[in-house]
């Protein structure tokens, strides 16, 4: 204030030393000043933009959200560029092996004459496994020996029973165990179920396999837990070992949760 | 969380505390208004992840960081097989429209109008038989891909917390390529078709309740014939591409979103 009143007073005074015809130099902007306003805008846009990521950050360090250990390293490039090298030779193996093996077509359709073997395509070999599973449809003593439900509707509950057991995993085995090794049970679990979908695929094409049903029967549900003990035993084995190497050379880097 | 403005962050207060000139003024409420809404600062930070891109410089993956290499270095064939089934689907679209040309989905004629086009496509067509191959077998491929796809998410845990929906959407998925694969596999209407038809007509007439509206649906009818044929077609070269193709990118995009998981 005081500034302000004795410039107003020098100002209204009539000064004889030649200064007051331009604006005084207090008043005149510098060199840097005109430089400052020239780029102001991309100036005061800077500053805005740092006020506004500052406000996103106070937020976020605010907020009651928990920022959870999420792992997962970028789809682009690395994942993309790794993978395009196999993809492709994959790819092009396509292209040579249709070149090679050209596909069979069979007879036309003739409704009144039934194949020997009635045959989906190899990836709907378990799922026509499980529609064979009739001999293990059980019979209710409640029901003087009737069964609950038909065969037919029997093997389409396996399917549906099938893809729910796997759609509920995620919701089933949680922590922050990935490999194999942290978690036995699991892995015991994968490999019995990849053996399972072969043994029960072993059993849509019986007719196929010289071997009494029974003994197929037994053998499609006996393999998948075999191998799955197998699996159980051999992780727990390895798991000292493997443990050992974790501790040394990456949980010190990254502590587990 | 809160989302109360602070003071610190009235930018309003602060554009009179700056005592601006008006061009400065201006343009600083317009900038702020356009922010608000588009989130140009987001931008910025594309330009700065551009610049980062342009010089070369590749972040280490996890894999790299904690070298972990030699521990697995057999897993990353699988970590492809993704992608893989994403190029087979490609392969397929691309030479399953050219069949769609020659192809015609009906059950008249001797023995039928499907399976002597599909003969015409073999024998007549030039590149037919290599088109009906590589059509065929891409189809093998992308399936075989996606269960082995499946079984390493499986095995390297990478269903776990927060990518749970996406391994439900992926299942979903498998299903739909398995459909796909029945339809399309009933299509040249010989023997094998006809009867893996008869099987699916009599497992939807063993649902009860919905079962024989379900028939209906999907195959025409009860008995195999023309609408059997025509839905298959309609359900393989219409409905299942729209919606498989909008999966895959929701799929991707989601492993997009959340990284690849490594196990760890």
């Amino acid at each position: 204030m005081s500034d302000n009143e004795s410039d107003n007073s020098n100002a209204n005074e009539i000064r004889t030393d030649g200064t007051g015809i331009v604006a005084p130099d207090d008043e005149t902007p510098t060199w840097s000043e005109r430089k400052a306003r020239k780029t102001g805008l991309s100036r005061v846009t800077y500053e805005y933009f740092e006020r506004a990521r500052r406000e996103d950050q106070d937020l976020r360090t605010e907020s009651d959200y928990v920022e959870r250990d999420v792992l997962g390293f970028p789809t682009w490039p690395h994942e993309v560029i790794r993978n395009l090298a196999i993809a492709m030779f994959f790819s092009g193996i396509i292209l040579l092996v249709s070149a090679a093996l050209p596909p069979h077509l069979g007879d036309a359709a003739n409704p009144s004459q039934t194949p020997e073997i009635i045959l989906p395509d190899w990836y709907l070999y378990w799922s026509f496994g499980l529609l064979h599973l009739d001999p293990v449809n059980p019979e209710l003593a409640v029901l003087g020996g009737e069964k609950i439900m038909s065969d037919e509707l029997y093997g389409v509950l396996a399917n549906v029973v099938v893809v729910g057991i796997v759609a509920v995993v995620p919701f089933l085995n949680k922590g922050s165990a990935r490999r194999p090794v942290e978690q036995p049970f699991w892995a015991a679990v994968g490999v019995a179920g990849v053996v399972f979908s072969l043994t029960i695929a072993a059993l849509a094409i019986q007719n196929l396999i010289p071997m009494p049903l029974d003994l197929l029967l037994n053998l499609v549900f006996v393999l998948p837990l075999v191998s799955g003990f197998i699996t159980y035993a051999a992780l727990k084995t390895m798991r000292e070992g493997y443990t050992y190497d974790l501790n040394r050379r990456y949980y010190r880097l990254r502590p587990p949760k | 969380m809160s989302l109360e403005k602070k003071d610190d962050f009235d930018h309003n207060a602060w554009l009179k505390e700056r005592d601006l000139t008006l061009i400065e003024t201006t343009f600083l409420t317009t900038l702020i208004y356009l922010d608000r809404r588009l989130r140009i600062v987001d931008y910025l930070e594309i330009l700065e992840t551009m610049y980062y891109r342009i010089n070369l410089q590749m972040p280490k993956s996890h894999t790299e960081q904690y070298n972990l290499d030699n521990k697995f270095w057999y897993w990353y064939p699988l970590y492809s097989l993704g992608f893989f089934s994403i190029l087979a689907y490609i392969i397929a679209a691309v030479s399953g429209a050219l069949l769609g040309f020659y192809y015609s989905p009906s059950t008249e004629g001797d023995p039928s109008a499907a399976y002597n086009s599909i003969i015409a496509i073999s024998q007549d067509l030039n590149f037919g038989a290599y088109l009906r191959s590589l059509h065929r077998w891409s189809a093998q491929f992308m399936t075989a891909a996606v269960f082995l796809h499946m079984v390493r998410v499986y095995f390297t845990g990478s269903y776990k917390e927060p990518r749970e929906l996406n391994w439900i959407l992926g299942i979903i998925l498998i299903s739909l390529t398995l459909v796909f694969g029945y339809t399309g596999y009933l299509l040249p209407w010989n023997q094998l078709a006809f009867w893996a038809a008869q099987i699916g007509v009599e497992m939807s007439l063993a649902v009860p309740i919905v079962g024989e509206w379900g028939a209906q649906l999907l195959f025409g009818g009860f008995t195999l014939g023309e609408a059997t044929i025509v839905r298959m077609y309609i359900l393989h070269v219409f409905i299942l591409p729209f919606v498989v193709t909008a999966l895959i990118a929701l799929h991707v995009g989601i492993v997009w979103m959340q990284g690849i998981a490594e196990p760890h």
